[in-house]
């Protein structure tokens, strides 16, 4: 993987061979090639090369920079223990141009590194170390204020308070991407102090930026004020659209996988949202960790040897890796033939490769597993529950483990049944929708906007609204959008329906590249028949349901920089699949008991229904008492039923108790909306 | 089966008790069966225990050949029916209901027909959209299992079939009550009613010979046209196709009281050798009454697979078999009672040779009489039948 070290950013180009043999007409001298060879600033790589961090287009634009800057605000609270609470503010200011504003109620940042941070690419703190966060190689934000900067022009605007009484940094920077450095542009190179007064309400508020003082509290309680906190405005040329990879969605996700987190959202159409905590514990801090020998390659023991000062190997081995006793660093330094007094500096070329594959070849105890901090089975179902509908709910963590050497843990949840989103979308909403697709059949808006919608859904949307598939969305008449929406309320969905799958990185919601990432990989093998669902062979099962996955790690081995799918390695897909299969089976229980419910419902049904006439049949054929004969078949009946009887609350639905189901489990009934944690058995 | 919907559906639906007519001691005893399964009912729900009913089965596996007395008997296999089984509670309350439409017939001594009790029976149940019966084909069986369950005939429930078939000839009868010389029918012939038994249809007086009995109507025009049961001092019948249980039933009394033969005169395919089949040896579906109905003695007259040759018809009347008609005619050939039966081996062997059928019509092509006045004159006169 290409971690954006910046030793790889050096582009050099191999000078043509000059051999003597005659050949064609010589076109350049090396000497005149090498006035053309230069240095490539890191900046200019990714400016040229932008979709590699998720600025392929401006809808995705948009995404990925409330994406980074939400991404950092989280982990910036995480690590200073504060219970993040996020605004997040988009709004339109002229035509394919969005000011998006970010802030947080982390511990804010200190005057000298706002600069660094938010305007020079590959700064940061979470590369060199190897502890479990969001963000990884300090790319993100300062690429979406260089993103910000090319489109528009405009400087990224940064606010940041570290206490209440001391006066807030602002910073206008801008990135010079041939230096890759950041310009200070106000306060004339230096950044300006705000008071925490009237006056520095009025400055900010001059200046197109805001900021967002007081926590909401409920109305006739005394608001109370931020403390600290960072707020980064990024004005840039980007296209608001709901529906699948949206900001919207990211943030619903985003609130599913961190039910510890507040999200004040207010889109560009001023709609205002809050997705509210629905915990109020702290995910246990992860640890750092050393790397792990397993985990090592070649070049960089080589870098790490060189660093090593004036150590041996003994206290090199013990010192820079984790899991590694003097007794191990002994066996690694016999297995290669080298003594553990040997100055790690001295170590050449070939003894190095001697000492890799003597690394590999020793029994070395896995990684520590406490740099992770999952999510929990409980918050999962709450986070779950709380934005996804349905009737039943699950969620597995496993234990973690180990791929070369990083540590990493995988956690599934589950929700089966409930509304489809096409459900849950309004009139006003679908007609805004239809107006912002550039879809060019309704057949594709409706596939493309929908999750969890097939094209098997789609047509039988269509043929309920009587519209062709290939009409265009654009051309849809008043009248017909009404149609549309009446088809997408009332056509049942839930056969046609595709599972959903959320994916999840470090909390982070992965929204693109399904089809690369090994989570999506791991489903579409797991054999969903057997749980009672629908599948054809080699893709996603079928059924009103909804599997979130989270893969906490270290270092999360993603397909590119843009971290949108996850590599599919063997250690990982297994745990997948374990993890998978657990809320299967689970769910497959569910399924099957509901199946004999419905069964038994079904069988006394029958039963009753005939009870009176043959009642009647007897009386008339031998006189005896009507009723008496009902009466004493009736309980004939009763008792042949009893064992259902039992499990029958008064609506003739089986009442279950997650108990049976080994814990972790919620059924909502409907008569019992319950609140989030009342049935969790854990 | 014989089932066809005359549409008598009469007016005597309503529930309400009529007078209770005169009860003959037949009607005594089935009433006593009819109460007789309802006191089952009761016994067992008040002794909480599920109801049942074990109803002797009509199925093939249940029938079988008994080679002394030639026709097909039903076995001792039991279906039991319960009410407490999903797959049969609606059924289990059909058979219930159909036992209650009958003695409500035999009290009221009336009789209907199997589409009038259908109706007579087929109401909504209380507080559902469901039928007791959703058509005619769901009570009809019920209506054979209710014959088997009781051990009762059909007319013993006060329920007929439709009318199907014609009789005409040298014998006088007395339908209740009516005296009928049947040698004085005209071209129309006497209706064979559904009912025949003693208590309806008597034979007064016969100077018939013989049965000729042909397979349908428009055969039976012919011989009834050209006076051959006058010329040959016979009775004429036929069953309009399968013979329905009116015809089968006067046909075995018929033969067993007067003592005439029966020949039969059906088309050479293997439908025509089920009929006779089934007038020989009785069927499967009605085997608990195949000793009132099958004539072991009847003879198969014609048509033969090798009349093509020996009547020298044209081509053109030929009519291909079908692969239908090929698995039926090798079926037919293996029932016991055709196994070892070397002429009908021959036969059946023959039309599978030939790969084509006759039907009885196609005699016209020697001349429109040719089948009263020369094809079956000479059959009796040579004895030349299959057995």
């Amino acid at each position: 993987m290409s971690n954006g070290s910046v030793d790889n950013v050096e582009l050099v180009n191999d000078a043509p061979r000059n051999g003597s043999a005659p050949g064609p007409r010589r076109r350049a001298t090396a000497e005149s090639m090498a006035a053309q060879q230069r240095e490539i600033s890191v900046s200019e790589f990714f400016m040229k090369n932008r979709h590699l961090l998720g600025f392929d287009n401006p809808r995705k634009a948009l995404l990925t920079t409330v994406k980074e800057a939400v991404d950092n605000s989280l982990d910036a609270c995480e690590e200073a223990g504060i219970l993040p609470e996020v605004w997040v503010h988009i709004e339109m200011v002229g035509e394919n141009r969005f000011k998006v504003g970010v802030q947080d109620n982390g511990p804010g940042i200190v005057k000298k590194q706002i600069p660094s941070i938010f305007g020079k690419l590959l700064y940061g703190s979470k590369f060199h170390r190897l502890r479990m966060s969001r963000g990884q190689q300090g790319i993100g934000i300062s690429a979406a204020g260089m993103y910000g900067l090319i489109t528009t022009g405009k400087p990224v605007k940064i606010i940041s308070k570290t206490s209440i009484r001391k006066p807030a940094h602002y910073f206008e920077i801008q990135i010079d991407p041939k230096k890759n450095k950041p310009e200070i542009l106000n306060g004339k190179g230096e950044g300006v102090d705000i008071p925490p007064n009237e006056e520095g309400r009025k400055y900010i508020a001059d200046h197109g930026i805001e900021w967002v003082e007081h926590y909401e509290t409920p109305e006739g309680q005394k608001p109370e004020p931020l403390a600290s906190g960072t707020r980064v405005t990024i004005e840039l040329e980007a296209i608001y659209k709901r529906g699948r990879g949206s900001v919207d969605e990211y943030l619903e996700q985003t609130a599913i996988a961190n039910p510890h987190v507040t999200l004040h959202y207010l889109d560009p159409d001023g709609e205002y949202r809050t997705y509210q905590r629905s915990s109020q514990n702290m995910p246990p801090e992860p640890k750092e960790i050393k790397p792990h020998p397993y985990g090592v390659e070649l070049g960089r023991l080589v870098a790490m040897l060189k660093d090593a000062d004036g150590a041996t190997l003994s206290q090199f081995f013990t010192g820079s890796f984790s899991r590694v006793s003097p007794a191990v660093a002994r066996k690694i330094c016999e297995t290669a033939n080298l003594s553990v007094r040997t100055s790690a500096k001295k170590v050449g070329r070939g003894e190095a490769d001697a000492l890799y594959k003597a690394i590999q070849e020793t029994k070395i105890s896995a990684p520590t597993t406490d740099c992770i901090s999952p999510i929990g089975e409980e918050n999962l179902l709450k986070g779950l529950y709380n934005v996804v509908p349905g009737e039943f709910f699950c969620s597995a963590t496993r234990p973690p483990a180990v791929y070369r050497g990083n540590p990493f843990q995988v956690e599934v949840a589950l929700a089966y049944g409930g509304v489809s989103n096409v459900k849950k979308v309004t009139l006003e909403a679908l007609r805004e929708m239809l107006a912002e697709s550039d879809a060019r059949t309704l057949r594709q808006f409706i596939i493309s906007s929908f999750d969890g919608l097939g094209a098997d859904a789609a047509d039988r949307i269509l043929k309920a609204a009587e519209m062709p598939n290939r009409m265009s969305p654009a051309k849809l008449k008043k009248g017909a959008v009404e149609q549309l929406y009446h088809a997408m309320q009332h056509v049942n969905l839930s056969e046609g329906a595709t599972m959903q799958v959320l994916r999840y990185a470090n909390r982070v919601p992965l929204q693109f590249q399904p089809a690369a990432c090994a989570i999506t990989q791991a489903i579409m093998q797991t054999n969903w028949r057997s749980y009672g669902l629908s599948q054809s062979r080699g893709s996603l099962p079928n059924g009103p349901l909804t599997v979130m996955v989270h893969l906490a790690s270290v270092w999360v081995p993603f397909t590119s920089e843009s971290k949108e799918a996850i590599a599919d390695y063997p250690e990982i897909a297994k745990e997948l699949r374990l993890g998978l299969q657990t809320v299967g089976r689970k769910l497959g229980m569910f399924l099957r008991r509901r199946l004999k419910v419905k069964q038994e419902v079904e069988r006394r049904a029958i039963f009753m229904r005939y009870l009176g006439e043959v009642a009647g049949a007897v009386s008339a054929l031998n006189g005896s008492d009507r009723d008496k004969v009902y009466a004493d078949l009736l309980r004939v009946a009763e008792r042949k039923t009893k064992e259902a009887d039992a499990k029958f609350d008064k609506h003739g639905r089986r009442v279950e108790t997650p108990e049976e189901f080994g814990g972790n489990v919620l059924i909502v009934t409907h008569e019992s909306p319950l609140p989030a944690g009342g049935a969790v058995a854990s | 089966m014989a089932k066809k919907k005359s549409a008598n559906s009469s007016s005597d639906s309503n529930r309400a008790k009529a007078d209770p007519a005169k009860l003959s001691p037949q009607d005594k005893k089935t009433l006593g069966s009819l109460t007789g399964l309802a006191d089952g009912v009761v016994d067992l729900a008040h002794k909480s225990r599920a109801p049942h009913m074990d109803v002797p089965s009509r199925s093939l596996s249940n029938a079988r050949y008994n080679k002394t007395k030639r026709y097909i008997e039903m076995g001792n296999n039991t279906t039991r029916r319960e009410l407490f089984n999903l797959s049969q509670a609606k059924s289990y309350m059909q058979t219930l209901l159909v036992s209650s439409g009958c003695k409500q017939l035999i009290e009221e001594g009336k009789t209907t027909s199997i589409r009038g009790l259908y109706y007579l029976l087929k109401h909504t149940i209380d507080g559902t959209k469901e039928e007791t019966f959703n058509d005619q084909a769901e009570s009809d069986p019920i209506i054979e299992d209710v014959e088997v369950l009781l051990n009762a005939l059909r007319e013993e429930l006060h329920v007929y079939a439709s009318n199907r078939g014609t009789m005409v000839g040298n014998i006088i009868i007395n339908d209740s009550g009516d005296e009928i010389d049947c040698s004085r029918m005209g071209s129309g012939g006497y209706n064979i009613p559904s009912i025949v038994e003693p208590e309806v249809v008597q034979f007064v007086k016969c100077s018939a010979k013989f049965i000729l009995h042909v397979e349908k109507d428009t055969v039976w025009r012919r011989f009834n046209e050209d006076k051959f049961w006058r010329k040959h001092n016979c009775i004429l019948t036929h069953g309009g196709g399968q013979p329905p249980r009116g015809v089968r039933r006067l046909l075995h009394r018929l033969h067993n009281e007067l003592g005439l033969p029966i020949y039969c005169v059906l088309d050479n395919d293997p439908w025509g050798y089920y009929i006779y089949s089934v007038i020989k040896q009785g069927s499967i579906n009605l085997a608990f009454e195949s000793k009132r109905m099958a004539i072991p003695e009847a003879k198969y007259l014609g048509l033969r697979s090798i009349d093509f040759e020996r009547c020298n018809l044209s081509n053109s009347v030929q009519i291909r078999l079908n692969d239908n008609d090929r698995k039926r005619a090798k079926q037919i050939a293996n029932y016991p009672w055709f196994k070892d039966k070397p002429k009908w081996q021959k036969e059946i062997k023959k039309l599978l040779d030939n790969d084509f059928k006759l039907e009885v019509e196609a005699l016209i092509n020697k001349g429109i009489s040719f089948v009263t006045e020369t094809y079956v004159p000479e059959r009796l006169e040579e004895q030349d039948w299959l057995d």
